[in-house]
């Protein structure tokens, strides 16, 4: 062990032999002085005699070192050779470890990604993420962090603070390049964002800040590289060549770099495009350059500066802008004490070094959980082959006890025990990386992807590696560590007495390891319970409607072009034509789509006997015929009718349909039936939308929220996203061609966004759970199979080694079922340890998995009892095996056995 | 180096230090000039090869060290034996007065020849 502590002393040590050389030729030049030798001559003398003092630091380090290293070298061979012999032995160790390091590995590999790999831009560690914390005034859309597009160029003048400032927004587009339409994942970007993250083109130029003058005649755009070799398979002559951006023309005038793929990890672009251009880019929208929210804010920190002290500099700044903003032309006319929470809004910067992500919002927890569960496993993986290895080194006693016989230091058979464990560990490592590719490819299987790709790979790269090593090696000294301090503790007197056949120290420790295993394991089946309950009662609940044969897809006219009364039309024909089709049952057309997280909210004014004020409400424009379509009740009132959707002045009515849970909280016991509602809670909102009826609860953003929902009819001209949802009559697949043939005969060019069962849409907004259940109970069926193999395995011994004590107590009398009961006993005990121990185990990570549950805590009693008799059942069932063969023992061939 | 005394033969320099150091605890230059004494011309001792030995017995536990005053006042680093080193140093006489004898053994039988 001293050569291990000797490799990182070296410095240390270095200086002290310095130390001690010079000591020695000082001693030497003084005598050779006071023999009478000049000083000059004495000290050359002295030196030469020394032979340099540089030769002989040289060679003792070599002692320190290189005799270490042999000793290992032996140590190593000498594994490699004992493996050989035992090769069942050998599989069995090597396998858990694999299992263990691989998937900790490839879960790591997911984490590093999502979580922690920094931008491939210059300096990604002075990204910061600039976001507001208070409320706004006026619209928005998108995910998180919003900020208006002026914010980002007024904040790019703090150039005391800031290098540089970009704004994006991620969006889809439908795209062609010279033949079909395709939706494509494209991000919006404001002229700084090339220059702000530092990357580079490969081919032609990137945006810069001129591209970004509106209003702008040449628009432009920038291809990513993965798009320019896949889809135009790398062109040299990409430069200059148009491409239609929904329908609008624009020029590619680069290409970027090949490993950039955007600032969000879970959202790859095909392509950027000036936020001049975002009329374009998304239509539909007024005001996208004006007080709309709808882009990130990232800004590029000064060298000099750090967070806290940019946070500080720029919050006088931000209270001026936004009381600048107030007396703007446009803003909204808003009560007093809306003001003053508007202006009193904070600047909050957040480090940015993996740039924004939604992905990484949604999946970070769930992905630290499932480490955590992996970092169980491998604990359990390397107490599985400790215990092994104890098993192996009771067999091995004798060996051991002649080698300490012959002189052999306890240190160096600790140390030749640590080195099995590290071959071990390295075998099973280097399995494991092999393995840790395919687990990784099952897991991202498991996020869905949509128009844009998800920049994650099953590759294992230098960072992997090193991961996995460490594991391996961790495993290793874990694995190793138990069975080296019990041949440090072993003394061969006593083994040699052992003979006689009472229970030894091994024992004990593998009772120990036992324990563990079976707290680990206990530990791993509850969570998996918990996830599978969650999954359950997620997919029980559903999301309040009948999901079977119902087909959804949706379509986006305005991307191809149409103004929003022509998309209207076009979607009244489709519809048209699809209810006209036999294997239709019902239809309807939706505004935003239903399960994928998005939603279209505002919070509403409501007029009934007084005015009040609501929360964010989740809102949607629906055709008449919805509710039915989806099987939901409307439980009081009407549905909407074909008159509701005319326009105003064409005699329509202005009618809202709202949900049980917003009657609920705001209507409480009063019938809601005749108040009236309008979006949006400024002074001079007038509610004139009367409420018509009121539906039962459906799901909207995804299936765990119950949210306040209010419905509009969907009026004409009005709206032009379309998103259709069909009850098939018979099979779904005839309904899946008449919707193809439908949109060929109306706009062949007409790109679709999705088509699918909603069925499938409903299991795509549990991904995470199924994720989470799926890989939780892989754990638990790892950790169960192999804490059984351990329990087993000492149970065996045991009984082996009280042969003789059983057989005695038999012919004094015992009876069977009492032999049987010293067996179980033992196992009982250990099994009600490994429970004690993991039960608060559970409850401190308890409160780590609560926001991934659903309607069960992370302390259920039904679901910790459920876990604990599946464990102790499967438990028992490996004790009684050994049990049995106790009760078995013939005295006679006991007492005969010595 | 030119000189009349011959090299000390392998593996007999980690012997003479244990002998050196189990009649009481010395210092680097305090073994080395012993070790000068010792060989009295007649066996010549590499000073350069001293400090790896002396290290190579402390990795093999035989020796143990420590720093502290020497006579000089100076902080000097002394070595002093093990018990593990005084039975080594027994080990080793033993041999070596095994060997000498053997090959004295294969002289003799020579010269009566």
């Amino acid at each position: 062990m001293s050569r291990i502590f000797n490799w990182f002393r070296l410095r240390n040590l270095e200086n002290e032999l310095d130390r001690e050389l010079k000591y020695h030729l000082d001693r030497r030049v003084s005598d050779l002085i006071q023999s009478g030798v000049p000083e000059a001559e004495a000290r050359r003398r002295g030196a030469y005699e020394l032979e340099g003092a540089a030769h002989v630091r040289e060679e003792v380090r070599d002692v320190w070192l290189t005799r270490w290293l042999r000793d290992c070298a032996y140590d190593l061979r000498f594994s490699a050779r004992s493996f050989v012999k035992s090769p069942s032995f050998t599989a069995t160790a090597v396998i858990s470890l694999a299992l263990g390091i691989g998937a900790t590995t490839a879960i790591y590999s997911l984490v590093d990604q999502v979580v922690l790999h920094a931008l491939p831009v210059r300096q990604p560690e002075r990204l910061v993420l600039v976001d507001s914390n208070g409320i706004w005034v006026g619209g928005g859309f998108g995910s998180y962090n919003l900020m208006p597009y002026p914010f980002c160029r007024d904040l790019q003048g703090q150039d005391k603070v800031f290098e540089g400032v970009l704004c994006r927004a991620a969006t889809t587009v439908n795209l062609s390049t010279g033949g079909e339409h395709r939706p494509a994942a494209a991000e919006v970007v404001s002229g700084s964002y090339f220059p702000v993250l530092g990357v580079t083109a490969v081919r032609g130029r990137l945006l810069t800040n001129e591209d970004d003058q509106p209003p702008k005649t040449n628009p432009v755009v920038v291809l990513s590289y993965d798009f320019w070799q896949t889809q135009l398979a790398g062109t040299p002559d990409v430069i200059g060549r148009k491409v239609l951006v929904n329908q609008n023309p624009m020029t590619v005038v680069g290409v970027a770099a090949a490993g950039f793929r955007g600032i969000d990890v879970g959202e790859v672009p095909s392509l950027w495009i000036p936020a001049a251009m975002s009329a374009q880019a998304i239509p539909g929208f007024t005001d996208l350059l004006g007080r709309t929210r709808w882009m990130q804010v990232l800004g590029r920190l000064r060298p000099e500066v750090d967070l806290a002290r940019a946070q500080a500099a720029l919050q006088p700044w931000y209270n001026a802008w936004l009381e600048e903003d107030t007396r703007k032309p446009g803003f909204p006319t808003i009560t007093a004490e809306t003001r003053q929470r508007f202006l009193s809004a904070s600047l909050k910067l957040t480090a940015a070094p993996q740039g924004h992500s939604v992905l990484r919002r949604r999946l970070s927890q769930p992905l630290w959980v499932l480490f955590t569960g992996t970092a169980v496993l491998l604990g359990l993986a390397c107490l599985n082959v400790a215990g092994l290895f104890l098993a192996r080194g009771s067999a091995r006693e004798r060996e051991l006890s002649t080698r300490l016989a012959l002189g052999a230091s306890r240190g160096r058979i600790g140390r030749q025990l640590l080195a099995d464990s590290f071959v071990f560990a390295l075998i099973g490592g280097l399995l494991g990386t092999l393995l840790a590719p395919i687990a990784m490819r099952t897991l991202i299987a498991f996020l869905p992807r949509d128009a844009a790709p998800n920049a994650l790979q099953s590759v294992i790269d230098t960072r992997l590696l090193l991961f996995a090593f460490l594991a391996s090696v961790i495993a290793g000294i874990a694995a190793g560590f138990a069975p080296a301090i019990q041949a440090g503790r072993r003394s061969f007197n006593s083994s040699l007495r052992e003979r006689g056949g009472t229970a030894s120290g091994g024992v004990r420790l593998r009772k120990i390891i036992v324990t563990l295993q079976i707290a680990f394991t206990l530990i791993l089946v509850i969570g998996a319970g918990l996830f599978i309950r969650t999954l359950k009662e997620l997919t029980i609940k559903g999301p309040g409607f009948d999901t079977s044969s119902l087909v959804s897809f949706g379509i986006n006219p305005s991307r191809s072009g149409y103004s929003k009364p022509e998309a209207d039309r076009l979607i009244r024909r489709i519809h048209d034509e699809i209810r006209a089709n036999r294997s239709t049952q019902a239809s309807a057309v939706a505004n935003v789509q239903l399960l994928t997280g998005g939603s279209w909210n505002n919070p509403m004014t409501i007029q009934s006997t007084e005015r009040s004020i609501t929360e964010l409400a989740h809102l949607n424009a629906v055709t008449p015929g919805f509710f039915a379509t989806l099987g939901t009740r409307i439980v009081a009132g009407r549905d909407f009718e074909e008159q509701d959707t005319l326009p105003e002045k064409e005699g329509g009515r202005r009618v809202a349909i709202i949900n049980e849970a917003f009657a609920k909280r705001y209507f409480g016991e009063r019938s809601p039936l005749g108040a009236l509602i309008c979006q949006g809670t400024a002074p001079d909102a007038r509610p004139d939308i009367e409420i018509v009826g009121v539906a039962a609860n459906i799901s909207y953003r995804g299936i765990r929220e119950q949210s306040e929902q209010v419905y509009f009819p969907r009026v004409q001209g009005e709206y032009s996203p379309g998103h259709f949802y069909i009850r098939a009559q018979g099979r779904p697949e005839a309904v899946f061609q008449s919707i193809r043939t439908a949109l060929h005969n109306v706009d062949p060019a007409l790109p679709i966004s999705y088509l699918r069962m909603v069925d499938e849409q409903v299991s795509r907004s549990l991904n995470t759970e199924r994720l989470l259940a799926a890989i939780s109970s892989s754990f638990g069926t790892v950790a169960l199979l192999l804490s059984v193999v351990g329990l087993y395995g000492v149970m065996s011994f045991v009984v082996t080694q009280r042969t003789r004590e059983i057989g005695i107590r038999l012919a004094l009398g015992a009876t069977r079922p009492a032999a049987l009961w010293l067996v179980l006993r033992d196992a009982l005990v250990m099994m009600a340890a490994g429970v004690a121990i993991a039960l608060p185990c559970v409850w401190a990570l308890g409160r780590f998995v609560e926001s991934q549950l659903y309607d069960v805590k992370p302390t259920d009693p039904v679901t910790i009892a459920a876990a604990t008799l599946v464990l102790c059942s499967t438990a028992l069932g490996a004790t009684l095996i050994p049990a049995h063969r106790a009760s078995t023992v013939s005295p006679i061939d006991a007492l005969r056995f010595e | 180096m030119s000189s009349s005394r011959f090299p000390i033969p392998q593996g007999t320099l980690d012997m003479l230090i244990l002998q050196i150091l189990s009649l009481e605890p010395a210092h680097g230059y305090g073994i080395a000039q012993r070790l000068e004494q010792i060989s009295k011309s007649v066996v010549q001792v590499n000073q350069g090869s001293l400090y790896p030995a002396l290290h190579r017995l402390e990795q093999k536990g035989w020796l143990k060290s420590g720093w502290k005053q020497a006579e000089t006042g100076r902080e000097a680093k002394f070595y002093s034996l093990t018990r593990s080193g005084l039975r080594q140093l027994r080990t080793e006489k033993d041999s070596w007065a095994r060997l000498t004898g053997a090959v004295q053994l294969i002289f003799d039988e020579g010269s009566a020849r």
